[in-house]
């Protein structure tokens, strides 16, 4: 089956799950949005953001890493920030990294019974799905937008760096927010396509036992 | 409130909600029944946050990142191709390598979702391409993987001998008796497995073929030099080792091999990033999750109606055994070991059992529980890697679950498999 | 009603003895009942605390090093040499300290933390590979501290390469020597066996670790006066309690080491040995003042007011 996609149409072959190596070819193709005009314009820049953020916070995670190292023997000196820095790492490269998989229809999850029920109801499921998965990502975004809040309100800053914690905490409700938007947009698609949507370009279908080297 | 919470996690589960869903309406469900509302969510917040903060869990995008380097490379084919001039001929030798890799690199690396990665990404591809089923090799990768709990370094164990107040030395030494004999069972099954589906052998290499693919592996001879070397060298951490593992490998595969230019670096590390994204917000999810387990004391309830005060020190065992393995199938198991020890430990002197024993018998359930289904980061891991559907990882398991129970039966009953070592290193 | 206490060490160790002794106290004395959760079950240190200011805890106990992200003035308790290490010295210090029982009370109280009590936790010693007498000794040796600039500060002032690394990772790395040191008070070198992985303990007197118990404000100010009676009366008999139970606490750990591992060297560096450090440590004062500027200034010159009064009234 081929990788290659073509977006112009809206009912591109895609499947998610069938690769058979880590390497990711999906990503790397230019990402190109099924929305219309200005809409697309906005998501095609939001994900170019999200794919910035995941390779330069893994890139500069390990630059950080080696780099304490080599302080640590060549100049004898630990980077005394390098923790803290790693730590607000991994929250980027989780919330931007969140968000660009809900877009990619990369979440994990169990779908032998799913894959089991006719198409109908697979559609209907996966309404339910997506909208239910939405609402709980827009309310984790209004509760991790007050969290933050509330510790811009008490002051704590990390001991080493000395930057306000609420700082580093910027991309949680952001990831949040935008991985709602990405489920709320594939449950409109599902309801405009014939087909059925894992996300707004993805569509389901990958099989269980199928496998080509 | 645990049944509700549990019932509504399975269905949402198995209806196909994305993973971290039925995680976050687990940990909802108890932050509301908890505190009668929404007042306190931003607590759950907190602990999803909490949950990613390990700074051990760089190792896990680190490994990621090297090994998806390695793997569009040319590193990863020259070691297998290496290993392979040696145990290609030998029935189930490729499947037998995977294993022993597995269990070492984790060992090492302290990170068995790492060692998914790392390992697993390379060989699967030349699994598949020998002719195993696919399910067949996510299990021996996730399963193998998982060995690495009992092989020091061992974070459970370290946790375990802090609050226990157990020597950290004689569990490390106590683990290895276990974790060896489980990849001996590993490997036996595996050649059962290659016997019974015919799983074709390559033809025996000879000596000049052999010293060909060694030389041919001499650069990326340099992974395990670094991992091994530096971490018991005293060089690294395992987490930094990873990083010098991403250094290394762009090093060889950009200006050694020229395997890669710079926007294949960047693609990888965005792939990396989205891989860890997936994978990390259901650790999140689940330290939220596990936060409202230990808040609501649920293993406590549960518990204090075992009766565990009127049984004999077998029957102790196995209380333990299945509480630690039902915990570990859907908490974080550092933190099943942090709250169920202290519970345990009064019975546990009540009965005269040696501390080294239980922690041993503990550590296994850990691993056990963090290879079974439902939750289990090194599933996760492996599906969101591999891309391959749930159901596709976890159907090859069963045999090797059957195999670790087995062990922890025995264990039971033949303590010596773990104490032998720990006996003979300190003795007075 | 079910009051939760949530405090960062293991129940065995001194934070869990107080604990233990609070409970067993308020639960005599009232109908309420606590229920108590050692390290890690709830997070972490600043998890906990966190919880405690939202009222999802009523009861916290955190030592001030690690509230100093909050409140910097509480870094105070890393200034080396500030406190004595004579434990009856230290224990009047801490009952009639005005800083601590008048200043530091307010400083919490804008954090919304009612300052229940401080109390000792022991003197902290550095355990080692190799031994050493002088700053000249920790010459290239990478002791492990926690993230904090002060204890960066402080080791480096000692002649030491100061190494953070979180604790989860300091037994493998002492194992494969990534680093040769780390400190901690006695009790904990023994419970979490980190004489396992070192040879030499030595106490340069540099410190004595410091903890506090908080309850959430809210909850305190909203109890009746009785109730508010019964936890002063249970703080101050786990007060007096813990005092008592370290009382030999530290020999008792030197002793069980000492079983285990034999070969464990034990130093006490004498007050001639002690100068060079001590002078080092004037640097680390001056970092602190740096960082919380005028009501660092203001603790610390209480604190050592304090100081001198309880010292002169031990020995007078
Ligand atoms: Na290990
Ligand atoms: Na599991």
């Amino acid at each position: 089956m081929s990788q290659d996609h073509d977006h112009e149409h809206a009912d591109s072959q895609l499947q998610s799950q069938t690769d058979t190596t880590s390497a990711d070819n999906q990503e790397e193709a230019t990402y190109v949005s099924t929305l219309p005009g200005p809409l697309g314009m906005i998501d095609v820049a939001i994900a170019k953001l999200e794919s910035l953020l995941l390779a330069t916070g893994v890139l500069l995670m390990a630059l950080n890493t080696i780099a304490n190292v080599v302080g640590r023997y060549v100049f004898r000196e630990s980077l005394f920030f390098s923790e803290e820095l790693n730590r607000i790492l991994i929250i980027v490269i989780t919330f931007a990294g969140i968000s660009y998989a809900a877009r990619q229809g990369r979440h994990i999850r169990m779908s032998a019974i799913y894959d089991a029920l006719p198409a109908k109801m697979r559609k209907v499921l996966m309404v339910v799905i997506v909208l239910f998965t939405a609402v709980f990502m827009f309310g984790l975004a209004w509760y991790s937008l007050q969290y933050m809040m509330t510790q811009a309100g008490r002051g704590r800053v990390l001991p080493a760096l000395q930057i306000p914690v609420w700082t580093t905490l910027l991309i949680v409700p952001l990831g949040f927010f935008m991985t709602g938007l990405q489920y709320l947009l594939t449950a409109i698609k599902n309801l405009m396509e014939k087909d059925v949507y894992l996300s707004t370009v993805v569509l389901e279908g990958y099989t269980d036992d199928e496998m080509e080297v | 409130m645990a049944v509700t919470i549990f019932s509504i996690m399975i269905v949402l589960l198995l209806l196909g909600f994305p993973m971290m869903i039925p995680l976050i309406t687990g940990a909802f469900v108890g932050f509301f029944s908890l505190f009668g509302g929404m007042s306190q969510l931003e607590t759950m917040v907190q602990q999803m946050m909490a949950g990613i903060r390990p700074a051990s869990l760089i190792a896990v995008p680190m490994f990621i990142f090297a090994a998806d380097i390695m793997t569009r490379g040319q590193s990863a084919a020259r070691l297998i191709d290496m290993v392979m001039s040696f145990v290609g001929h030998v029935r189930g030798g490729l499947a037998i390598s995977t294993a022993a890799a597995c269990t070492m690199f984790g060992a090492v690396s302290g990170s068995t979702q790492a060692t998914v990665v790392a390992i697993g990404s390379p060989l699967r591809p030349r699994m598949l391409k020998a002719g195993y089923g696919d399910s067949f090799i996510l299990a021996l990768i996730v399963n193998s993987s998982d060995i690495a709990f009992l092989i020091p370094p061992s974070i459970g164990m370290i946790i375990y001998g802090v609050v226990s107040g157990t020597s950290i030395a004689e569990l490390f030494i106590a683990g290895i008796g276990p974790g060896l004999l489980i990849l001996c069972l590993f490997a036996a099954y595996a050649w059962v497995y290659a016997t019974r589906n015919k799983v074709p052998t390559e033809p025996k290499a000879s000596w000049a073929e052999r010293m060909r693919a060694v030389r041919n592996a001499l650069w990326p001879l340099g992974f395990p030099l670094i991992i091994i070397g530096g971490i018991y060298g005293g060089i690294f951490s395992p987490t930094e080792a990873a990083a010098a593992c991403v250094l290394y490998a762009l090093i060889l595969e950009v200006i050694v091999f020229r395997e890669l230019d710079l926007k294949g670096v960047y693609n990888t590390a965005k792939s990396t990033g989205l891989i860890t994204g997936v994978v990390f917000i259901l650790v999140a999810a689940g330290a939220a999750f596990s936060w409202v387990i230990s808040f609501a004391q649920i293993p406590q309830a549960v518990l204090a109606g075992v009766g565990i005060d009127q049984m004999g020190p077998i029957g102790v065992l196995f209380v333990i055994s299945i509480a630690f393995f039902i915990g570990c199938m859907f908490v974080d198991p550092i933190v099943v070991i942090l709250v169920l020890v202290p519970i345990f430990a009064p019975v546990v002197d009540a009965v005269g059992l040696d501390p080294v024993l239980v922690g041993t018998i503990i550590t296994l359930q850990v691993a056990i529980g963090s290879a079974t289904p439902p939750f289990g980061c090194d599933i996760f891991t492996a599906i969101a890697v591999f891309k391959r559907p749930y159901a596709a990882v976890v159907k090859g398991t069963p045999p090797f679950i059957v195999i670790l129970l087995c062990v922890s039966v025995m264990l039971i009953f033949f303590p010596q498999i773990a104490l032998f070592l720990r006996d003979l290193a300190f003795a007075d | 009603a079910t009051w939760r206490y949530a405090f960062e060490e293991a129940i065995d160790e001194v934070q869990g003895v107080f604990a233990q002794k609070f409970k067993e106290e308020v639960e005599a004395n009232s109908d309420h009942t606590i229920q108590l959760f050692p390290y890690g079950t709830l997070g972490e240190s600043a998890d906990i605390m966190e919880q405690a200011q939202s009222g999802i805890l009523q009861f916290v106990d955190q030592s001030p090093g690690f509230t100093g992200s909050l409140i910097p003035e509480a870094q105070v308790f890393f200034v080396p040499y500030l406190l004595p290490q004579d434990t009856e010295t230290l224990a009047t210090f801490f009952k009639e300290s005005e800083a601590i029982n008048e200043m530091f009370p307010e400083l919490y109280a804008e954090q919304g933390l009612e300052l229940l009590t401080m109390f000792p936790e022991g003197e902290v010693a550095i355990t080692t590979k190799e031994p050493f007498e002088s700053p000249d000794g920790l010459n290239e040796v990478k002791v492990r501290t926690m993230t904090n600039p002060l204890l960066v500060e402080s080791y480096r002032a000692f002649g030491a390469t100061p190494t953070p690394l979180p604790w989860g990772e300091v037994y493998g790395a002492l194992q494969t020597n990534i680093i040769q040191g780390q400190e901690n008070p006695m009790f904990f070198v023994e419970s979490t066996k980190m004489y396992e992985v070192t040879d030499y303990v030595t106490m340069i007197g540099h410190n004595n670790f410091t903890t506090a118990v908080m309850a959430n404000k809210d909850f305190y100010d909203g109890l009746s006066e009785e109730e508010q009676q019964v936890i002063g009366n249970a703080i101050d008999a786990a007060f007096e309690h813990i005092i008592e139970y370290q009382d030999g606490l530290h020999e008792e750990s030197i002793e069980k080491i000492k079983e285990a591992k034999p070969s464990m060297t034990f130093t006490t560096l004498s007050e001639e040995e002690r100068a060079p450090f001590k002078e080092a440590a004037q640097a680390v004062e001056q970092e602190f003042l740096e960082m919380t500027g005028e009501g660092g200034q203001e603790i610390l010159d209480q604190m050592k007011k304090d100081l001198e009064e309880a010292e002169s009234g031990t020995s007078g």
